[in-house]
């Protein structure tokens, strides 16, 4: 068995900003990822077979990316790509690695940084082919430079909603039409966030920029309008919107069709809390961060000993706090590990503080201004399927809810979550069925019990053949 | 006829949140599979009976086990040297189990439900000539007690089940085998015995059994999280949680707990018919109505405290998939998809703990190791003799409560 200082679980901003500034003060370092480049979602890398001759249409993220993963070309860490984490049990993790078996690394302190996944919404139509999440039009185009469609039309809300669109169309992708649930930033709100920008003008220059480019180029732009159904009989044809409300309730009769072949779906973000909720560590509840968050303190520990967190894993909060809270991180685990002494620490985590607050405060006005309704919860119909895995529709759901507020019992009877994913599509979908039917809020409703492994992995690359158990009887004390 | 979906919207609803009754003939304590059966064979007899479940029906060992029908001899019944008692009591132990499957062949026509009842038959395998050897040994107990069962090595084993590992010493196949789901038994026992006047109570944890005596008549009074109630004649039906409740009346019962790993895979195109057992190593292995393959056989899982549910050890799953693997070598390539671990409640005989207690009469309980198969019967056997008073022999005296 490995053994490391220091354990670190993804490899986008938060894991690598960590594994530098951990190997940089000579602690002995892991970074496991599950794909073959670091840089998770932002600065994902282009894909194999593929170059980057003009990196000015690339976008700045991939500048930033290139110079945060050049950070550890000098250091010692050993990278262990196309890797899950199976389980972690104690002071080990086990990971198993493309096409091997089972592996286990012992560690001092681990660091889980496992990023987010795109909040799955579910409404008629949503498992049509054609209709994808954004991040993985982003990723196609990221990694393989191949647009989704050839009429492409953008659902979701937040800063990310113009930006996903605006970077697509920069690389020549006809967006025919782009709708965002929440109103069109007024006075007020523009004031909160600029208020709050104090030394993020690069990030208010950015969303000016991507709102620029799409006026520019004449993509037709609706606020206060959500996606209601998505049309075709093998694949998506066309797409229905409508006006909402506050809460996000589309308002009867103002639904549009339009013709597309690919829908992008962008309403933010899941944090990424399997590994948390597997090891125990205390979780909360911000609608506004992603729904379950992971509780941390200043230097990111959770209340498990020895477990970090950062990243857009424990909360939706951006690559840059997602840097920060890595480098903060690494220090404190540095220190606790006696690499440096308490009075460097302080003055080297002074300098990342800062930029970690002043962040923080810019983010967290964005996700207020765009927070997410209930209505996203109330898009379905009888017909709809919630749980994609075992084709589950919400009609054979709805009896099961009469009498029970426990997901779990809901699984139980309708198989919804058995299947692959194991309810990372649907699980908030229960939950929320729940919390309207019985009238409660949906942070109060319990999730099903955490189990590994946290992605399928293969029996044969499980099998462990050196593992027995006591040999023909069992012992009847 | 009843089916899945009728009962999913059944499960607590109707009269379950309604005031506990002020008092009750008998109070069965537990919701799973042996209370829920319990209360509807007492209440076909015309007992006046309320069932108090402290979460959800059907939540513990009795929802989360794998459905499947034990027949045949297994591992666990077998000791290190085997003596002719130890072949009278696998005769006799053999009898039950076709009791229980006499049950079972009648239950979905009893209860006038769809129960996903499939007699498919079973296999016990062998890899080493010495569990080969075994499998012989049992066969002749299980067909002179009854129970058939055909032993196979060789070419004709590899005919007969060409998926198995054609390395393997020999199989057992038993076609009384089969199974049932395990989801429905225990919620269409407590529907039909609510139909026939039986109180159920969910959310209802009996925090004490209070003995009284007094002008009442009755002898427990019951405190639960919802009120008390009093009793004449009380069922500790509580499976894992059957010993620490009677500790409070001083009763301490020969029973231990386990937790047990189960490793549940993706889907893959039906073939597998019949469960698969070893008879020398931990293993059971079925593909579900679902497709997905459900292994596990007695691995271990970690303790936690109610209501935590038992924690999965990563030993155990690599351990019962490297089994599952040598045995039918086609799951190599089969995903795992989740884990999960029920808790086992189990004797060290293996015997069930069924009976009234002579040292508290009127305190009875129902407990037993392999609940699932033998759970609908020994419900049915303790039905019995709390319904017909003065028949002490109808249950064996190994059961005995206070052994």
């Amino acid at each position: 068995m490995k053994a490391f200082d220091l354990v670190i679980i993804g490899g986008g901003p938060a894991g690598i900003a960590a594994a530098a500034t951990a190997a940089s003060h000579g602690l002995k370092v892991a970074l496991i990822d599950e794909r073959p480049t670091l840089g998770g979602q932002i600065y994902k890398r282009v894909g194999p077979g593929f170059t980057v001759k003009k990196a000015s249409e690339v976008g700045k993220d991939y500048y930033l990316g290139e110079k945060l993963i050049a950070e550890l070309d000098n250091l010692k860490v050993d990278i262990y790509f196309e890797t899950l984490v199976a389980t972690i049990e104690q002071s080990e993790v086990v990971v198993i690695q493309n096409g091997k078996s089972a592996e286990r690394l012992s560690f001092r302190k681990l660091l889980i940084s496992p990023g987010a996944y795109d909040r799955p919404v579910v409404f008629p139509g949503w498992t049509l082919p054609g209709v994808i999440t954004a991040g993985a039009a982003q990723s196609l185009v990221k990694t393989q430079r191949v647009a989704p469609g050839s009429r492409i039309f953008f659902a979701g809300s937040g800063p990310l909603a113009l930006a996903f669109p605006a970077q697509l169309s920069g690389y020549g992708a006809n967006i025919v039409g782009i709708i965002e649930a929440a109103p069109r930033p007024g006075i007020l709100k523009s004031i909160q966030i600029a208020l709050s920008v104090l030394g993020n003008f690069d990030l208010l220059r950015d969303a000016a920029k991507y709102q620029l480019h799409l006026i520019s180029n004449r993509i037709p732009m609706h606020y206060r309008r959500i996606i209601v159904r998505a049309n075709g009989k093998n694949r998506v044809e066309s797409v229905t919107h409508a006006r909402v409300d506050k809460n996000w309730q589309v308002i009867p009769g103002t639904e549009k069709t339009v013709e597309v072949d690919a829908l992008c779906i962008g309403y933010g973000f899941f944090p990424s809390v399997e590994l948390f909720r597997l090891l125990g560590c205390e979780l909360g509840y911000e609608e506004s961060r992603g729904g379950t968050v992971v509780k941390l303190n200043e230097w990111g520990a959770t209340s498990v000993a020895n477990v970090f967190g950062a990243g857009d894993g424990t909360g939706i909060s951006g690559s840059y706090v997602a840097i920060a809270r890595g480098r903060l991180a690494a220090l404190k685990i540095a220190a606790e590990l006696g690499k440096i002494s308490e009075s460097s620490l302080s003055k080297l985590a002074a300098g990342f503080r800062k930029t970690l607050n002043r962040r923080v405060k810019f983010q967290s006005a964005i996700n207020r201004a765009y927070e997410i309704k209930s209505g996203i919860y109330d898009l379905a119909d009888d017909e709809t399927i919630i749980c994609r895995c075992e084709s589950v529709k919400l009609e054979s759901i709805l009896p099961s809810l009469e009498s029970t507020i426990d997901p779990s019992v809901v699984k139980a009877y309708t198989r919804c979550g058995m299947g692959l994913c194991q309810g990372r599509n649907c699980q908030r979908q229960i939950s929320a069925l729940i919390a309207k039917k019985q009238n409660i809020p949906i942070s109060e409703i319990t999730q099903a019990t955490p189990r590994f492994p946290t992605k399928p992995i293969k029996l044969g690359q499980i099998a462990d053949a050196s593992i027995r158990d006591e040999k023909y009887f069992v012992d009847a004390e | 006829m009843l089916n899945s979906d009728f009962l999913a919207g059944y499960l607590s609803q109707s009269e379950n949140f309604e005031e506990l009754p002020k008092q009750s003939d008998v109070v069965i304590i537990g919701g799973g599979l042996l209370g829920t059966a319990l209360s509807y064979y007492l209440a076909t007899a015309g007992v006046e009976v309320t069932l108090l479940e402290r979460n959800d029906l059907n939540r513990e060992a009795s929802g989360t086990n794998a459905g499947s029908f034990h027949f045949q001899i297994a591992l666990h019944q077998l000791t290190e040297n085997m003596t002719a008692a130890d072949d009278k009591r696998l005769a006799d132990e053999t009898k039950l189990m076709l009791d229980a499957a006499k049950l079972w062949d009648e239950i979905e026509k009893e209860l006038d439900a769809d129960l996903g009842v499939h007699f498919t038959g079973g296999f016990m395998v062998a890899e080493t000539q010495e569990e080969f050897q075994v499998l012989r040994d049992k066969q002749r107990i299980e067909n002179v007690a009854g129970l058939e069962t055909h032993v196979l090595t060789g070419n004709e084993m590899r005919e007969f089940a060409p998926y198995l590992a054609p390395d393997l010493s020999g199989i057992a196949f038993c076609p009384r085998e089969g199974h049932a789901n395990p989801l429905l038994v225990g919620p269409t026992y407590a529907y039909r015995a609510h139909e026939l006047g039986a109180k159920i109570r969910t959310n209802c944890e009996v925090i004490q059994i209070e003995q009284i005596t007094g002008i009442s008549g009755y002898r427990f009074k019951i405190h639960t999280s919802r009120g008390t109630i009093l009793c004449n004649r009380v069922v500790n039906a509580s499976g894992a949680w059957t010993a620490e409740l009677s500790s409070q009346l001083g009763l301490n019962l020969p029973m231990a707990l386990s937790g047990l790993h189960v490793n549940v895979t993706e889907p893959r195109e039906f073939f597998l018919h019949s469960m698969v057992q070893h008879i020398g190593r931990r293993l059971t292995l079925k593909q579900t109505a679902n497709n997905t393959f459900i292994i596990g056989g007695g691995w271990p899982s970690r303790a936690e405290k109610f209501p935590l549910r038992y924690s999965n050890i990563w030993e155990s799953a690599a351990g019962n998939a490297a089994v599952a693997v040598r045995v039918l070598p086609m799951l190599k390539d089969v995903q795992l998809v989740r884990v999960w671990s029920g808790v086992w409640a189990y004797t060290n005989d293996f015997k069930p703990i069924l009976g009234e207690s002579e040292k508290i009469p009127g305190y009875h309980i129902a407990m037993v190791p392999t609940g699932f198969t033998l759970g609908p019967m020994v419900s049915k056997m303790l039905a019995e003799y709390m319904t017909q008073p003065g028949t002490q022999n109808l249950l064996p005296k190994e059961f005995h409560v206070d052994r």
